[in-house]
């Protein structure tokens, strides 16, 4: 029994993450979601979108902040228009950020909830 | 294959399958198009706006991917009826068509009068188009591809959201193209 615990212990030493890259991880993943529920159906599940008509964004030279407005309040252009996402909250918006971080930048940072409440606090 | 009715001839049994009425509109090079246009042509149809932010965009991409494959095959049409011609008037097809770099007469996106169009939708190629101020986009309508023969013949209506589903619809295309 004692090795047991002994074992478990070394195994969680090895294995265990930091409570930061569990969050990480976390937002990765529910950014996978809420990105193929969000913005693939334009911007396509490999984020090069559709020809000139639906922009590529795996490549997108916006910071996090400029995204999240974006992302938020849609966008009316004369190369296109982008609907607003009145729906997603600021979780959300942190999420799929961190996704595309994670995916298309090689960028593992989160881009935290409390980044894009202060991103996003002129507009609600 | 595809949507029909049988009767019965002289003891026999003949399908007869549902064909489409003549129509006339305009595309995004303000060009009329008509059935005439579709003479000794297989056709894809389906009903969009471009405004659309729900299912037009995987309609597209799955209409791009066909339109690509059969780039250098001149018996192909496809025909995209707007559903808010008010709105996608020829100068707004232009402009989208433009974007999604493609062209007429291979890829025709009409408009014309609101009231035939959908009545075309509705009681031609069986599929829902209407204006609904409740459905995201003001519109809802279906995501179908309705493939037709050279007899102006519906020969099957395929989701047009989901990849398998015009996987089918080339396979069906590719028999039509043996056939004739």
């Amino acid at each position: 029994m004692k090795s047991f615990v002994l074992a478990a212990l070394a195994l969680c030493v090895i294995s265990c993450q930091s409570k930061e890259e569990i969050l990480h991880e976390q937002y990765v993943i529910e950014g996978r979601i809420q990105y193929e529920n969000n913005c693939a159906n334009c911007h396509q599940s490999n984020g090069k979108g559709l020809r000139n008509l639906y922009p590529a964004i795996s490549n997108t030279q916006l910071d996090a902040p400029a995204l999240a407005h974006l992302i938020k309040l849609g966008r009316k252009s004369q190369q296109g228009y982008m609907p607003a996402n009145p729906k997603l909250q600021a979780i959300d918006i942190a999420e799929i950020i961190t996704y595309m971080r994670h995916e298309w930048g090689k960028n593992e940072q989160t881009f935290s909830f409390d980044s894009t409440r202060i991103a996003l606090k002129d507009i609600n | 294959m595809g949507k029909h009715e049988t009767r019965v001839v002289a003891g026999q049994t003949d399908t007869i399958y549902h064909q489409i009425p003549p129509f006339k509109f305009l595309n995004q090079d303000s060009v009329w198009v008509s059935e005439k246009d579709m003479e000794g042509k297989i056709y894809i149809a389906d009903f969009f706006f471009t405004s659309c932010p729900t299912i037009c965009p995987k309609m597209k991409t799955q209409l791009v991917r066909i339109y690509e494959r059969y780039a250098q095959n001149d018996q192909i049409r496809i025909l995209s009826y707007s559903i808010d011609p008010e709105f996608d008037r020829p100068y707004i097809l232009k402009q989208y068509a433009n974007r999604l770099q493609v062209q007429a007469p291979r890829w025709n996106m009409l408009t014309g009068d609101k009231k035939a169009i959908y009545t075309l939708g509705e009681k031609s190629y069986m599929v829902t188009a209407q204006e609904d101020k409740n459905e995201v986009g003001g519109f809802v309508h279906s995501g179908a591809f309705i493939l037709v023969d050279k007899q102006r013949h519906i020969r099957g209506i395929y989701d047009g959201t989901k990849e398998e589903e015009v996987n089918h619809l080339i396979e069906d295309l590719e028999i039509l193209l043996k056939s004739n």
